[in-house]
C-alpha cells in the first residue's frame, strides 16, 4: 500500500478485501466511501459488527446463527423435532423458512465437503449431527445440500456414517437447478423439490 | 463431412481471418512461422473443445489482443455434413475477477446454442497429423492417453462426461489422500469417491478397449502397407486396474465401444475395481495419491514381438504412428459413416517417397484434406494441379497467384 494513505486506512481495506466478492479495488472505494461522508455511517456500521460479534452464537442444537440458544426455531415446540433438514449455510435456513410448507427443525453444516479447497468433515458439524441422530429424537434425516457436485458428495458422505442407523434419510428431490445454490431457490421450487424428497 | 468456411479471430498469429475452403485438396503454402500450424490446430481445436497442441489456452489469444483490452480468441467453422450444415463457435475470453485475478472463460456454440464440451462430440471429426506424433509412441504415457480420449471425444459425450467427473473425483481424492496422511481423519470420506472413480473409470476403460480392439483391425494392415509387407503391428492395451479376470470377463474383440457400457461385466468390473481402491488405500495415503484407475492406464506398439516404443528406431516409430492415424481415420469412417477432415503438417517432408506416395493416393478417399507445407515441390505436379493452393504470410491467407 502507498504511503500517501494512513495505515489506519490501509487496515480498513485490507479487511474489506478479505470478504468474499470484495477485491482490492472495491476494498479501497468502500473505505474512502466511509472516510468521505459523514462519520455517522461508519460507527453505525461500527456497532453492528460489533453486536455481530458480541451478541450472535451458534444455536448448541442447529449452529444456526442466533441471538439465544437455543434458536427460536429449535426452541418453537410446534415445530416437528424429529424432522431434520441438513443444510451447509444458514441463508440455506431462510430459503427453505421462506417456503412457508417446512415444519421440522435444521442442521447448518457451515460448508460442504471440499478437499481441494481444505474442507473436510472435521471442519463441517456433522460429528454434531451423528450425535443428534444418535441421541433417538431424529426419525428422519433430509440432505438438502446444494445441488452442486460437492454438496452431493457432502451428502452421500453423511449417508455413509449414518448407515445402519435408525433413521430415515432423504434427499431434496430433483427440480433444483444443477449447479446451482440452495439460497437462490425460489420457494414454489424448493417447496415441489421438498415434497419429491426421495429416501436414500 | 468439410469445412465449409473458417473464421477466426485474435487466434494466435491471426488477428483476423475470413476464409472459404472446398471439399477438396487444399495445401497451404509458406514458410514456417506465418500460421499455417495454427489454422490446423484452430480447426482440431473447434473439434474436441481443447488444443492439440497446448493446454495454456491464454497462448491461444493473439499477442497483441491484450494490449488493446480484448483479450479474448473467437473461432468459428461452417461444418457441411452429408445431410445438414453446422455452425460451431468456440470464444476464449481472459477475465479478470473482482479480486484481481485472472481466469480463462470458454463458450461453445453449436448452431448459436451454447452448449457444454461434450456436446461436441460427433459435430466435426478430424484426424490431425503433426510432425511431432513421431514423439507419440516413444514419449510418456500421458500424451497416448490424451491422444485416445481427445480420439474418443469426437464421437462420444458419454466418454467426455465420465472424464470430467473421473478428474474430478480424482483430484479431490488425491487432496484427501494427502490431507489423511498429514493430520489424519474419518476414511469414510473416500467412500463416495471411490464410488464415483469405479462408476466413471471403468467407463473410460472400456471405451478405451474398444476402440483399441477396433484400430487394431485396420492399423496392422495399414502397417503392413506401408512397410512393403513385411511388419505387423499391434496396439496394447495395458489397463492400470487389471484384475485376473476370469474367462467369461474378457474383453470381446469384435465389442464395439457402444455396446460395452451395458454389458453385466462393466458391473463386475466396477465392484472389482472399487474393492482394489479400497484394498489398496493405505498405501496410497502413504504415498498420497491415487494408485489404481485409467489415468494409470499404458498404450504400447508391438511390432514384430517388439516394443516400437522402445526399440523402434525413429523412422519405425514414425511409420507406426502414421498407420495409427491412418487407422483412425478408418475408424471414424466407419463409426460416423462420413470421412473427416483430414489435417496434415509437414509429415511429407519425414517420409520416403514410396510412402509419401501411398499417403497421396489416399487423400483422393476423403472428401476434405488440409494439407500445410513449406516446400510445394514435395508434391508431384499432377497433384498439385488438382489442388486449391493457399498462399499463408504474417496471418493473412490469399489463393495462390
Ligand atoms: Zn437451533
Amino acid at each position: 500500500m502507498n504511503a500517501a494513505v494512513p495505515p489506519s486506512v490501509t487496515e480498513l481495506i485490507e479487511a474489506f478485501s478479505q470478504l468474499p466478492g470484495i477485491g482490492p479495488k472495491t476494498a479501497s472505494r468502500l473505505a474512502f466511501h466511509l472516510l468521505r461522508g459523514q462519520s455517522e455511517l461508519a460507527l453505525r456500521l461500527a456497532d453492528a459488527l460489533h453486536g455481530l460479534v458480541e451478541r450472535t452464537q451458534f444455536c448448541s442444537i442447529c449452529y444456526n446463527v442466533t441471538e439465544n440458544d437455543p434458536c427460536p426455531i429449535c426452541a418453537d415446540e410446534t415445530r416437528d423435532h424429529s424432522l431434520v433438514c441438513v443444510v451447509e449455510e444458514p441463508l440455506d435456513v431462510l430459503a427453505m423458512e421462506r417456503t412457508e410448507r417446512y415444519r421440522g427443525v435444521y442442521h447448518v453444516l457451515h460448508g460442504a465437503l471440499s478437499p481441494l479447497k481444505g474442507v473436510f468433515a472435521e471442519n463441517l458439524r456433522i460429528a454434531e449431527l451423528e450425535a443428534r441422530v444418535r441421541s433417538g429424537e431424529v426419525r428422519e434425516i433430509i440432505l438438502a445440500t446444494n445441488p452442486t457436485s460437492e454438496g452431493d458428495y457432502t451428502a452421500a458422505y453423511i449417508l455413509q456414517r449414518l448407515k445402519g442407523r435408525e433413521v430415515r434419510i432423504t434427499r431434496l428431490g430433483r427440480g433444483l437447478p444443477m449447479g446451482g445454490d440452495l439460497e437462490y431457490a425460489d420457494a414454489v421450487t424448493l417447496t415441489r423439490a421438498l415434497e419429491a424428497r426421495q429416501e436414500l | 463431412m468439410y469445412i465449409q468456411s473458417l473464421s477466426l479471430r485474435q487466434f494466435r498469429i491471426f488477428n483476423r481471418l475470413e476464409l472459404e475452403l472446398a471439399p477438396t485438396t487444399v495445401l497451404l503454402l509458406g514458410a514456417n512461422a506465418q500460421g499455417k500450424t495454427s489454422l490446423l490446430e484452430a480447426i482440431a481445436y473447434l473439434a474436441v473443445g481443447r488444443s492439440p497442441l497446448t493446454h495454456i489456452e491464454q497462448h491461444l489469444i493473439h499477442w497483441d489482443a491484450e494490449t488493446q483490452g480484448l483479450p479474448f480468441a473467437h473461432l468459428e467453422a461452417e461444418v457441411v455434413r452429408h445431410t445438414h450444415r453446422e455452425q460451431i463457435a468456440l470464444a476464449v475470453e481472459r477475465k479478470t475477477l473482482s479480486n484481481g485475478q485472472a481466469r480463462l472463460q470458454k463458450r461453445i456454440t453449436i448452431n448459436r446454442q451454447k452448449v457444454k464440451r461434450s456436446a461436441l462430440a460427433g459435430h466435426l471429426n478430424v484426424v490431425l497429423f503433426l510432425p511431432e506424433d513421431v514423439g507419440l509412441i516413444g514419449g510418456p504415457p500421458g500424451l497416448r492417453r490424451r491422444h485416445l480420449d481427445d480420439l474418443l471425444a469426437q464421437v462420444y459425450p458419454a466418454y467426455i462426461e465420465a472424464a470430467n467427473r473421473y478428474q474430478t473425483a480424482l483430484s479431490r481424492r488425491n487432496a484427501l489422500l494427502r490431507h489423511l496422511r498429514e493430520r489424519g481423519g474419518d476414511r469414510r470420506q473416500l467412500e463416495p469417491l471411490e464410488m464415483e472413480l469405479a462408476e466413471t473409470g471403468v467407463t473410460l476403460s472400456l471405451y478405451r478397449q474398444g476402440v483399441i480392439n477396433a484400430l487394431n483391425l485396420y492399423a496392422d494392415p495399414l502397417h503392413r502397407d506401408l512397410t512393403g509387407g513385411q511388419a505387423w503391428l499391434k496396439l496394447h492395451y495395458l489397463p492400470s486396474f487389471n484384475p485376473r479376470r476370469p474367462p467369461e470377463m474378457a474383453y470381446q474383440p469384435a465389442l464395439m465401444p457402444e455396446d460395452v457400457p451395458t454389458t453385466s461385466a462393466a458391473a463386475t468390473l466396477r465392484v472389482a475395481y472399487r474393492k482394489a481402491l479400497v484394498q489398496h488405500r493405505s498405501q496410497a495415503i502413504e504415498r498420497g495419491m491415487t494408485l489404481l484407475g485409467p489415468h494409470r492406464d499404458e498404450l504400447r506398439f508391438i511390432s514384430q514381438e517388439r516394443d516400437v516404443g522402445i526399440f523402434g528406431s525413429r523412422g519405425q516409430q514414425r511409420t507406426a504412428v502414421l498407420a495409427l492415424r491412418l487407422a483412425e481415420l478408418r475408424w471414424l469412417e466407419q463409426v460416423t459413416g462420413e470421412s473427416p477432415v483430414l489435417l496434415l503438417d509437414e509429415v511429407l517432408a519425414e517420409l520416403d517417397r514410396a510412402r509419401r506416395g501411398y499417403l497421396l493416393s489416399l487423400l483422393g478417399d476423403v472428401e476434405q484434406a488440409i494439407l500445410a507445407t513449406t516446400d510445394a515441390e514435395m508434391f508431384p505436379p499432377e497433384f498439385r494441379r488438382r489442388t486449391h493452393i493457399l498462399e499463408v504470410n504474417g496471418g493473412i491467407i490469399l489463393p495462390s497467384t
